[in-house]
């Protein structure tokens, strides 16, 4: 099957007064039609800004520098702004990770979602707030066209993100951005929020990019799991060789900090939670060789001279450490 | 908006904020003097007991006359009746603060917006632009152009413009005052395009301006109103202060004016002068209230 998106060596450079980050340094990742892929790594390591990166809204001082990016088989670096102002929303939607921002507070919720598909359908005002009742009927939300003339101050946390999610699915897009979507939602509310998700996606034929950092989430998720790690890729593989066959010490790591429900922590059972030693690196002096090497507990010294390069285990399991049989590239 | 029939519509953050102002003690003082000095100066030709160039009073000696039935607040040195010039003195001021500051804001947003909204080479350059003119002298300049204006105007058909000497004023206030707006709309701006909705719009596929328009301007409306209610009270002081220096429009009727003309005999007839200066005071006072309770009304939370 052919791949919806394929982001190849996508770097994106933050232009600070004081120099130069690289915040995102490689990052390899694709989606298949109607597949979720969960892209998961610690704050800081380049995740948001490469799913901002696809709808190249990047937020200055940041610009991307190189890299490809193909969705349905266009170029979207190559598009023109009005292109690809035409693409987001219609074809690419993004969730953001607190609803109660991504709504504007002065104008009701009708009026912000009936004006996108007027701007992108260019249907009838009656026509389109139809439509938008429709959806946020699919959304779970009861009475819509009350709710159409609140505002989203007068809505709870779950309300506001179901609104958000039904804004982002009002074009029928291909693709789903979704950043941490329930981060700053109760933990009830969560699993509401990630069921109507999944169910959606299943329903209306849509991929689904979910970021996050809580492999909880991304193991109930996601088909497919890209780990990244101060802005490149370390591991690609199906959620299931992510989580029984981990092969990037990286991805152990993760996958050790992680606190599992079935084990007996409090009796001394199971040891106690694992953590990464050291910490994220400054990304505007990032370490040579692969960047994960200061913490990396197999590191050794070529791993600070060379940067692994991906390679592929098993089929459709990629990795790039040395250690692992990745080609290295002197940095 | 052509939703189905907004009979209950919930209270959005405008009329949030207008309920707050209600119950906000200073700002609803404001809001009364202003709405005092708007109706005087609306009702004037028919609250007015005199007319306005009326100077009848120096014909029976009576010029400079204290408080009396027939003027209740006393005549000046000139003969005029001090209420009807004080009434006919309100829609000078309020044209002078709603213009200044029309001027103002409409120059203060459109720099500070580009500004805040492009950030880096452009908003550096409109910034030191903005310093330059807050260090400007402005009384100075204000008084020296408006007189070098009325000089060269002189002969020529600027001459016969109604009130062109107080438009004058009003123009130069303007061009003056934006800093601070230009300022606070940087800020807003800045602060307002960074937020998850506005980045929400886009990643909709929102034109530019719409964002700019629909959903920036309209969010850092509230905290510019507060700097333009103050400016409005800034503007009628400046002025004041103008006129009362002599360089007012000798047409216009101004409470500066009036200073002007009766300081000299405060000692003799001191209510020629705490008349127009009170009419001032009122209105200032009710506009720089008015703003203290804006800013409560839409940030309720700075007060705590």
């Amino acid at each position: 099957m052919s791949d919806l998106l394929t982001v190849d060596g996508l770097r994106v450079h933050f232009f600070a007064r004081s120099g130069i980050a690289p915040v995102v340094d490689g990052i390899d990742f694709a989606i298949r039609p109607r597949e979720t892929l969960g892209l998961v790594g610690e704050s800081g390591s380049g995740k948001t800004m490469a799913s901002l990166a696809v709808l190249r809204l990047v937020p200055p001082p940041a610009r991307i520098v190189g890299g490809s990016m193909r969705f349905q088989d266009r170029d979207l670096l190559a598009l023109d702004d009005a292109a690809m102002r035409g693409l987001r929303g219609k074809s690419i939607a993004m969730i953001f990770q607190n609803p109660a921002y991504s709504l504007n507070p002065i104008l009701t919720v009708g009026d912000q979602l009936i004006e996108i598909l007027r701007w992108h359908e260019g249907i009838s005002r009656a026509a389109a707030r139809d439509r938008v009742a429709e959806l946020l009927r699919l959304v779970g939300i009861a009475d819509p066209l009350h709710r159409l003339r609140q505002f989203p101050h007068e809505l709870s946390g779950g309300m506001k993100q179901r609104i958000c999610i039904g804004r982002a699915l009002l074009c029928n897009p291909a693709l789903i951005l979704a950043d941490e979507p329930t981060t700053n939602l109760d933990v009830t509310i969560q699993a509401q929020i990630l069921d109507l998700l999944e169910e959606l996606r299943e329903r209306l034929h849509m991929a689904m990019l979910l970021v996050s950092h809580d492999m909880g989430l991304v193991a109930r998720m996601a088909h497919r799991i890209t780990v990244v790690y101060a802005g490149r890729t370390c591991e690609t593989a199906d959620a299931r060789s992510i989580f029984h066959a981990p092969l990037h010490p990286y991805t152990r790591a993760l996958l050790d900090s992680a606190p599992r429900v079935d084990y007996d922590y409090e009796h001394e059972v199971h040891p106690v939670l694992k953590t990464i030693g050291g910490r994220i690196p400054n990304l505007a002096e990032p370490p040579g060789g692969c960047r994960f090497h200061p913490r990396c507990p197999e590191a050794t010294a070529e791993c600070a001279q060379l940067r692994p390069e991906p390679f592929q285990v098993a089929p459709g399991h990629i990795v790039s450490c040395l250690k692992r049989g990745s080609h290295g590239l002197p940095t | 908006m052509a939703l189905p029939t907004p009979k209950q519509r919930p209270p959005g953050q405008l009329q949030q904020g207008w309920q707050r102002l209600r119950r906000n003690r200073s700002g609803l003082l404001g809001l009364i003097l202003i709405t005092l000095v708007v109706v005087v100066a609306l009702l004037g030709p028919w609250l007015a007991p005199y007319a306005p160039d009326d100077q009848s009073a120096m014909l029976g000696f009576a010029s400079g006359g204290a408080p009396s039935w027939a003027h209740w607040l006393g005549t000046d040195r000139n003969g005029y009746d001090v209420l009807t010039r004080v009434i006919y003195g309100a829609p000078t001021a309020l044209a002078v603060g709603l213009g200044a500051m029309l001027v103002a804001a409409l120059i203060g947003i459109l720099v500070g917006g580009i500004a805040g909204y492009l950030g880096g080479v452009a908003d550096e350059m409109l910034m030191r632009l903005t310093d330059l003119f807050l260090v400007i002298p402005v009384f100075v300049m204000i008084l020296a152009v408006v007189r070098l204006f009325g000089i060269v105007v002189v002969g020529t058909w600027l001459e016969r413009v109604p009130f062109l000497n107080l438009t004058t004023i009003v123009l130069l206030l303007g061009l003056f005052g934006w800093p601070p707006i230009a300022r606070l709309a940087r800020a807003e701006f800045l602060r307002l395009k960074g937020m998850d909705f506005v980045e929400a719009a886009r990643c909709i596929g929102a034109q530019p301006l719409d964002i700019l328009f629909r959903h920036i301007l309209p969010n850092a409306l509230p905290s510019l109103a507060v700097v333009i209610a103050l400016g409005i009270g800034g503007a009628i002081l400046s002025e004041s202060m103008i006129s009362f220096l002599g360089f007012g429009d000798p047409k216009a009727v101004s409470w500066g004016q009036l200073l002007y003309f009766n300081y000299q005999v405060l000692k003799v007839s001191p209510w020629a002068v705490l008349a127009p200066g009170g009419a001032i005071f009122i209105t200032v006072l009710g506009f720089n209230l008015l703003a203290d309770g804006l800013s409560d009304a839409f940030n309720p939370r700075l007060k705590q």
